[in-house]
């Protein structure tokens, strides 16, 4: 493998169109989750979503991943509209969501195994994205023999090992120590600018989207909306320290700090918030 | 297992053992116990050396195994699936909870007359009796099984590739329920052992629970004391044994 990227690239478009969320339930009224909303992002592209607890990003990610169908609007991947799961849009989660009844390796091969991909050829596949991860000697491993770093990066070989053609990322690092997440964001960063996926990446931290994204977008207390739509046009890799980085990192401070203020006096008054 | 490590867990039941028959040797000796009431532990080992020599005893043992056993695998075959149905489906919950509900507290021993009339005196009643013992354990731990698996696990399961809900079942939910499934196994066949003596008061001519009952009759209380012991022991072993399979899928958590 070069660090070229490759001619056949398995990456596609997600349109967003006038996707709205609103939750009924039947103890009280429907709480809007998300506000129709319109976002492009175009084919190779890594969107980071930032926004308050409770603003409607999971939500996005959710209807994106194809769990909860939107209340109104469509999205698509490429030309085909999102309606169920699918294993052509990969989805890593924040607990990391990795089977413990298999091991480390057969983990990775899961997806492949759904494709239909013979016994050899999968394994062959699962090292090698275990080896892009660091992780190709704990192949053999079981699940809670790992740190929840190795897990994650058990999860990110499992999500590249099936080349789907866009990839969500809920929180994915926000169960880890600074030190292990530094390390999984450069690892990650890595692998994405040799294959070029379409990612979505939610995160709490300003710092995260600033160091990974081509595009951060800041959203709206609930119900959430597009408050920012910035590009990040800085070269990898990215200091923390530098100037610019701290900049654009300010830029989304202040339209975060905003909503967090909208957020914080709604809950002194009684109002709740969940994610 | 390292032998050490067997042996350390052995070694309580072998304490235990000798506690039991140093305090039962006491009350006999104390007491002057009349041997039809409570015979020493010397004269009920070599009881149970005889029937041992004699072959009658794994006669009663196979006979008391194999209802248990065909009770239990039956059970399993009925209640495995309702259970991952229960668990999975909410309107299956809904019929069918109220009515488990409504059976679970009758004791298997209240089914003894209406086996008798619905079986006869055969071995089918006596395994309906067991099978009403096994029967909510395995239920039970299935659907708590089939319930308590993560979301998240299911929601990874349907981003990589499991587009059916066959393939979700048998690729995630079943493997995920498996341990909690595994010790309601274990259990149901504790409880199934332990009602092998009711459903042998359903006239039969073999078996443990028939050693105990006709050691009553003929006033021979060590042939009692013999039946009791190998229940017991019998049942620490099958115990040990599926205590081994519960680790197998326990996955260290």
């Amino acid at each position: 493998m070069s660090n070229a990227p490759e001619a056949d690239l398995n990456t596609k478009s997600i349109s967003i169109r006038n996707i709205g969320v609103t939750f009924k339930s039947e103890a009280s009224d429907a709480v809007e989750a998300l506000c129709p909303i319109d976002l492009e992002i175009p084919a190779g592209e890594f969107v980071a979503l930032v926004g308050p607890s409770g603003c409607g990003k999971s939500t996005l990610l959710n209807v994106l991943a194809g769990f909860i169908p939107p209340s109104v609007g469509t999205a698509l991947v490429g030309d085909d509209k999102i309606s169920k799961p699918d294993i052509d849009h990969g989805m890593v989660f924040q607990d990391y969501a990795l089977f413990p009844w298999l091991n480390v390796l057969d983990n990775v091969a899961f997806g492949l195994e759904r494709q239909g991909v013979g016994r050899d050829e999968r394994e062959a596949r699962a090292l090698e994205n275990l080896d892009l991860v660091g992780l190709k000697d704990f192949a053999g491993k079981r699940v809670h023999e790992l740190s929840g770093g190795m897990k994650q990066r058990v999860a990110i070989a499992r999500v590249f090992a099936t080349d789907p053609s866009i990839i969500l990322m809920d929180e994915p690092f926000g169960a880890l120590d600074a030190l292990t997440r530094r390390f999984l964001q450069h690892q990650l960063l890595a692998i994405w600018q040799r294959n070029r996926k379409t990612v979505v990446f939610v995160t709490h931290s300003v710092q995260e989207a600033v160091y990974l994204a081509s595009r951060a977008i800041v959203m709206t207390a609930r119900p959430g909306r597009i408050k920012l739509d910035q590009k990040i046009e800085l070269a990898h890799p990215r200091d923390f320290s530098a100037a610019d980085f701290r900049a654009y990192e300010k830029l989304i401070y202040d339209q975060l700090d905003e909503e967090l203020a909208k957020t914080f006096n709604l809950e002194g008054s009684g109002g709740t918030f969940r994610d | 297992m390292t032998r050490a490590k067997t042996a350390a867990q052995i070694l309580p039941y072998i304490y235990a053992a000798g506690a039991i028959i140093i305090v039962w040797q006491a009350v006999v000796t104390f007491t002057n116990a009349h041997v039809a009431l409570l015979p020493p532990p010397l004269l009920t080992a070599k009881t149970f050396i005889d029937l041992a020599i004699s072959g009658q005893l794994f006669i009663h043992i196979g006979a008391s195994l194999g209802r248990v056993v065909s009770a239990w695998i039956l059970s399993v075959l009925v209640a495995v699936p309702l259970g991952l149905a229960i668990g999975r489906w909410r309107r299956v919950e809904k019929i069918v909870d109220p009515v488990i509900e409504l059976f679970r507290p009758i004791s298997p021993l209240a089914w003894i007359p209406l086996a008798i009339l619905w079986f006869g005196i055969g071995e089918s009643g006596k395994i309906f009796i067991i099978f009403i013992a096994t029967f909510f354990p395995i239920l039970l731990n299935t659907v708590a099984g089939v319930k308590g698996v993560d979301p998240v696990l299911i929601r990874a399961g349907q981003v990589l590739g499991c587009d059916t809900d066959r393939a979700l079942f048998t690729k995630v939910i079943l493997p995920a329920a498996m341990p909690t499934i595994v010790v309601g196994l274990r259990i149901s066949f504790g409880t199934g052992w332990a009602a092998i003596i009711a459903a042998e008061l359903v006239a039969a001519r073999v078996g443990l629970g028939y050693l105990i009952a006709d050691g009553m009759e003929i006033l021979r209380s060590d042939l009692v004391l013999v039946g009791m012991i190998t229940i017991g022991i019998l049942g620490v072993l099958i115990d040990a044994a599926f205590r081994i399979l519960n680790n197998r899928f326990a996955w260290g958590s």
